[in-house]
């Protein structure tokens, strides 16, 4: 009885984006397919909220066999794919429908868009889900697929260029993360595992017999590939064109969420190779990769001239943070790098969509043409002023928490050089970062314009954020912390809560 | 295992090879994708053969859509779309490295996979022994391919070269993951070649050049 509901949980979760895509693709009718994309990521949203109440009574659900595994670790992912994917959704209304009324986008374009839109929700919901490392591929190079054909939705030179550089980057990369998934698989056939070798399950529970040679070659092909599509420096290339020039509401999700979902994958990969052969070898080479990644974010930001463009950069340096985070490892760092998951995921979308709105009014995304935000847009000013604070790191704003929950823990691990150098980064983008933002925020605007928040339902979205941001810098809800524990308690056990 | 068997294996290793350097030594995109196009029927040879060696019916159907969509859709599809191309962006006229170059490169990049697949601690079993060497040779080729040229469309045929020396590899290592894996693979690859085309179809009207120097308007300077 218990199985069949948690397939209906399973089914019910994939079935509404493929009902809103089939919706979306009868209807065509500019006002009813916005509507419809909202309520089914509601929809969705509703359901991850049921989800999570179970996983935190019940630890696990697994369904149609073990084919989908859930877990407190996934449940995190969800949570975020949820929460990005309802308020972009709401926000595309807006950012699409002024589009729209400017005449970039026509008819074709608004369907093509919010069918991708549901399509993209999809293939992200699937990863999290999935148990086998094989579907967790697919996935995740489906959602490249769609994602750059979301990217393309505009016929702009720069957009081309854009779509082009992150399809072959990221799809030679995800070859990459396939030669380590085989691996990895290779290892527990020759452990004795049958038919479930591919499962994520099966590999934990074997771990211990895996050939430590191979899995150490394994893992870095698995860092390297799956790094390209999460962003760790030197891999993301890619990442800053194609996040500046995807549409705003695909923007806030590729960077908020998508990131993480590869990033998940790479943890998932870490707790076998930890089993396998120890932490450290993991440990130091997700180190390693998260310093360079702060480090060339902070160097980036530094030089930066487009707005979503340096908002990339510094969604590069947070993955970093992630990643130090799981890499010096204890209780502490991965509870740290697990709730900057979340805060990330709040941040950054919020910061996208009031760069959205500001670059439809100033219409220009050079940083040097914006100014005097606050005085034209007093509402979406503040927001955007909040959440570039908290991108920064500053309190009592959410992020602050989770990064000093992951420098603390360097500190406790003995990892001084990597922590002191990250803080030295840290300190590198907050000046650069802060200075952006207030030249854009303060001052007189260049043009005068008029006083206009852009309509409601982009501030809406972002309204929702925001709180989101302030609440979680004060406290984090008994549920949610429960939850990250219990995925701490996952990656620092080999597996299991 | 028959040594007949093994020596059909050998042959279509080395077959496969062979293919993977004319895309090197050639200039032309149509010779790419013939290239391209034998290499992906052995490969569909190859698999069915492992098929019959270890005896699991789902390999064979692996083994047609490697012929279906491989060697002839794909190739179909982008000449198809390349048909309105001028010559000149067929032809890879000036490429980094210079194509003599490349094919001592490729040479030593397949020494190179035969000595590390001699590192990685791996099962003796013959079909691993003859065909991984292969396989991480066609990786490695493809991707020197994909950073040694200049136009788009050898980009392409660079990322399918090594899309094919990546399902050698899983095939050969793992008989085969499990279908609904494999298929997915193949759909992922068959969607991400018909994205390829129309991005490639919009360049050709947008740009003045498929050189990928001329496609550089995102940096940081």
């Amino acid at each position: 009885m218990d199985s069949v509901f948690s397939n209906l949980t399973i089914l019910l979760l994939f079935l509404t984006p493929v009902a809103s895509t089939g919706l979306v693709t009868l209807f065509r009718k500019k006002r009813i397919i916005g509507v419809i994309t909202i309520c089914s990521a509601l929809l969705i949203l509703v359901q991850v909220f049921v989800i999570v109440s179970r996983i935190i009574s019940e630890k696990t659900i697994t369904a149609f066999g073990n084919m989908f595994y859930i877990d407190s670790l996934s449940t995190i992912i969800l949570l975020s794919i949820s929460i990005v994917g309802f308020v972009s959704a709401l926000y595309s209304k807006n950012y699409m429908g002024r589009q729209y009324d400017h005449g970039t986008v026509d008819d074709k374009h608004l369907v093509r868009y919010y069918q991708g839109f549901n399509v993209f929700l999809l293939t992200m919901l699937v990863i999290p889900t999935a148990n086998s490392m094989g579907i967790m591929w697919v996935a995740l190079e489906a959602t490249t697929l769609v994602s750059v054909l979301l990217i393309m939705l505009y016929y702009k030179e720069n957009a081309i260029e854009a779509a082009w550089k992150y399809l072959i980057i990221a799809t030679v990369g995800l070859s990459f993360a396939l030669i380590g998934t085989v691996f990895f698989y290779y290892a527990n056939i020759n452990a004795g595992s049958a038919d479930d070798a591919m499962n994520w399950t099966s590999m934990v529970h074997n771990s211990k017999l895996f050939n430590p040679n191979l899995i150490k070659i394994a893992f870095i092909f698995i860092l390297v590939g799956y790094g390209t599509k999460a962003g760790l420096a030197p891999m993301h290339t890619w990442l800053p064109d194609a996040h500046s020039e995807a549409p705003t509401p695909v923007s806030a999700v590729l960077s908020g969420v998508l990131l993480n979902c590869a990033f998940y994958v790479i943890i998932r990969f870490h707790i076998i190779s930890s089993n396998a052969i120890g932490p450290e070898f993991s440990n130091q080479l997700l180190i390693i990769f998260a310093v360079i990644s702060v480090g060339i974010a902070a160097a980036s930001l530094y030089f930066q001239k487009d707005m979503k463009r340096m908002l990339a950069f510094s969604s590069v340096e947070h993955m970093g943070l992630i990643s130090l985070g799981i890499g010096f490892g204890g209780l502490l760092g991965v509870y740290g790098a697990l709730l900057q998951i979340i805060n990330h995921a709040i941040a950054k979308p919020l910061m996208f969509f009031a760069s959205g709105t500001i670059s439809q009014k100033y219409e220009t995304k050079a940083m040097s043409k914006i100014k005097g935000i606050i005085k034209i847009m007093p509402v979406t000013g503040v927001l955007f002023l909040i959440g570039g604070l908290a991108l920064v790191g500053m309190p009592p704003f959410n992020i602050f928490l989770s990064e000093f929950f992951i420098l603390s823990s360097g500190f406790q691990s003995g990892q001084f050089l990597a922590t002191s150098l990250v803080i030295l980064f840290l300190i590198v983008t907050f000046a650069v970062f802060l200075r952006h933002l207030i030249k854009m925020i303060f001052g007189n605007p260049v043009v005068p314009m008029k006083k206009d928040d852009m309509g409601k339902l982009a501030i809406i979205p972002m309204m929702i954020l925001g709180a989101l941001v302030l609440i979680l810098g004060v406290f984090v809800p008994q549920q949610l912390q429960t939850l990250v524990q219990n995925a701490s308690t996952i990656i620092n056990h080999g597996g299991f809560a | 295992m028959v040594s007949t068997q093994l020596s059909i294996l050998t042959i279509s290793g080395s077959i496969l090879i062979i293919a993977t350097f004319s895309v090197v030594a050639r200039r032309g995109f149509i010779d790419w994708l013939n290239a391209y196009r034998h290499q992906s029927i052995v490969l569909a040879g190859v698999t069915a053969i492992i098929g019959y060696i270890t005896g699991i019916w789902e390999i064979y159907i692996a083994a047609a859509l490697t012929l279906i969509v491989k060697s002839i859709i794909i190739p179909k599809v982008l000449t198809y779309v390349t048909r309105r191309l001028e010559i000149e962006f067929k032809t890879e006229t000036n490429p980094y490295v210079s194509l003599r170059t490349s094919v001592i490169i490729s040479a030593l990049l397949v020494g190179l996979s035969y000595f590390l697949t001699q590192q990685i601690p791996f099962k003796s079993d013959p079909v691993v022994n003859v065909l991984l060497p292969v396989s991480m040779a066609q990786f490695f080729i493809g991707l020197f391919v994909l950073v040694n040229r200049r136009t788009v469309l050898s980009q392409v045929v660079g990322l399918l070269i090594i899309e094919n020396g990546l399902f050698l590899f899983t095939m050969v290592l793992t008989h085969g993951v499990s279908l609904i894996i494999e298929i997915g693979i193949f759909v992922d690859i068959l969607v991400g070649i018909v994205i390829s085309s129309i991005l490639l179809f919009r360049m050709g009207r947008t740009f003045d050049s498929l050189d990928v120097t001329n496609i550089e308007n995102l940096r940081d300077d």
